[in-house]
């Protein structure tokens, strides 16, 4: 248990001194802006696009607009950049040896992959709810008294399947030998499940909608019933995930 | 009492059968030197004690408890010096030993007591600096103080000095040699010189097992051959003496080679062998110019096991 204390620390230390959480802070932050803000500029922008004498009649901009920004950010720039910034959290110590000198003295095997997986989840957490809030309190300012529904149950089930994804890639990396190879496998697994994506009969039970019907949530195009059997498969998933890398791990050879 | 015991170790990569049965304990308080050449099989058997590797069949105990692969709980006896360690660049030497000490599980007074003293002792205890900015000779230094730092009973270096040129050489070696009191050393390399200087325990390793174990004196004692070389002014002096070598009919190989002269007696293990040539020289009123027995070096010692 002092191990793990003591690795999570100096994972920590490192995300820091390696400007890792700095950047990830700094992107959250200009994407908690810029949903509300490209949301509220989007119909003077357009307009501005357009040819004279072509008027376009926009609706006018609501927070629906904003959090549909968001969605769009953190779902898709927001995940994979977390992803890449921690690609070498496994490989890059296995390939340098310095994994090696901290095994040797006593720091079980255990301890480093669930150190190592608290330290991204720990950061995914807190530059996710970076940029909620941001974009939360902007999005409150520019459209005041309006908050779509389900707005908390889809900003949990994103942060859901960034966590599930977090561990699915910690998981490739205790499978394959360099930093590059986890980062294909993960794409992989989640190209695989958008591919099972199109079985309508799979959908629901496919982790993967909960990065693609934050939307539809707000517009109450889904019910919240309709993501609890693919919350729930995240939800197993996560222990399995994590007990798989752990045991792959134990098993490595160095 | 033995620090650590390996009983009929074996790993094969592949094809090749790098461990063969190897035995090998090392006694406590020992310097002990663990010669082999490249590829014989030293890291490799490092790793198994360390539990990085797992041996095919064998035993291996630390301070009588069994290493497994894969375990680390063995490891608590043990310093282990990496030969190029790496560490995290972003830390400084303090911060660097302070994680150690807390992995270890050591009290945090005791790590701060600790690290002041070991980065004394290696000499880093002014530095501030990032490791990232560290020479190799530092890194090594920085190595010596995270092996040491929870006082283990085994320090195991795998080649500690091949990288690094003679100050930096000389100062790993005065600490290891610092560190024998307190602990015992497992000290993995090719370097002879460097094995004379600080061992009192020699093992060689070839193909796969131990090919001389023991004291470094009990082995140069066992080798000891009765050879002398001689020195003299001239040529024509040493032809004299070997020729009168011959007709004494000693039981001597004499080798001549301009004024030096190799004299190898038969019976070894005769002390008298030297008093006999000083007398022989005596009787033909010779003087050589240099007359030395021949000592068994470490270096010969080697070149005969691996032949």
């Amino acid at each position: 248990m002092s191990g793990y204390y003591a690795f999570l620390k100096k994972e920590l230390l490192e995300s820091i001194r390696t400007y890792k959480l700095l950047i990830l802070i700094a992107v959250f932050f200009i994407f908690g802006m810029l949903s509300p803000l490209t949301a509220k500029l989007m119909p003077d922008l357009l307009s501005s696009f357009l040819p004279e004498g072509i008027t376009l009649t926009v609706a006018e901009p609501t927070a629906l607009d904003a959090w549909m920004q968001f969605f769009k950010n953190t779902s898709q720039m927001g995940l994979i950049l977390t992803v890449i910034l921690f690609s070498g959290i496994l490989g890059t110590e296995l390939t340098r040896g310095t994994l090696i000198n901290m095994l040797t003295k006593g720091l079980s095997r255990h301890a480093v992959i669930l150190s190592k997986l608290t330290a991204m989840i720990l950061l995914w957490t807190v530059s996710y709810m970076t940029a909620f809030v941001v974009t939360w309190g902007y999005t409150a300012y520019l459209f005041p008294n309006d908050v779509p529904p389900h707005l908390e149950l889809s900003v949990f089930c994103l942060w859901l399947f960034g966590t599930f994804l977090m561990t699915l890639f910690l998981f490739a990396a205790t499978l394959v030998k360099s930093s590059y190879g986890a980062l294909i496998l993960t794409g992989a697994v989640s190209a695989l499940l958008a591919m099972v994506n199109i079985a309508p009969l799979a959908q629901k039970y496919n982790p993967l909608i909960l990065a693609l019907n934050n939307t539809a949530l707000l517009t109450n195009a889904i019910q919240p019933s309709e993501m609890y059997s693919a919350l729930t498969v995240a939800s197993i998933c996560f222990p399995l995930l994590i007990a798989g890398a752990a045991v792959t791990f134990k098993k490595r050879l160095l | 009492m033995n620090v650590l015991e390996i009983h009929q170790l074996n790993k094969r990569f592949r094809e090749h059968q790098v461990i063969d049965g190897l035995e090998l304990t090392v006694p406590e308080h020992a310097v002990f030197g663990f010669i082999g050449q490249n590829g014989a099989g030293k890291t490799t058997t490092m790793k198994m004690v360390l539990g990085l590797l797992k041996p095919d069949s064998g035993s291996i105990t630390i301070c009588g408890e069994s290493v497994r692969y894969g375990e680390t709980k063995s490891n608590r006896h043990v310093g282990y010096l990496p030969d190029v360690p790496e560490y995290y660049g972003y830390m400084n030497a303090r911060e660097y030993l302070a994680l150690c000490g807390e992995i270890t599980g050591l009290p945090k007074k005791r790590i701060q007591e600790r690290s002041g003293e070991l980065l004394e002792l290696v000499g880093l205890g002014s530095t501030k600096k990032r490791i990232s900015g560290f020479s190799r000779g530092m890194k090594q230094r920085l190595g010596i103080a995270q092996a040491l730092l929870h006082e283990p009973r085994l320090l195991i270096c795998d080649e500690p000095t091949s990288a690094l040129d003679p100050v930096g050489r000389k100062e790993i070696l005065d600490v290891l040699y610092a560190a024998k009191g307190k602990t015992t050393v497992l000290l993995s390399t090719h370097i002879l010189t460097d094995v004379e200087r600080i061992c009192d325990h020699v093992a060689i390793l070839h193909g796969g097992k131990l090919a001389l174990n023991g004291t470094l004196s009990e082995l140069k004692e066992g080798h000891r051959q009765d050879g002398y070389a001689l020195e003299f002014r001239s040529a024509e002096e040493a032809a004299r003496f070997a020729e009168c070598m011959k007709s004494n009919r000693f039981a001597a190989t004499v080798a001549q080679e301009g004024t030096a002269i190799k004299v190898q007696l038969q019976l070894s293990g005769t002390l008298g062998g030297g008093q006999s040539i000083i007398g022989l020289l005596a009787h033909q009123q010779l003087t050589p110019v240099r007359f030395e027995a021949l000592e068994p070096t470490l270096e010969n010692l080697f070149m005969e096991v691996i032949q």
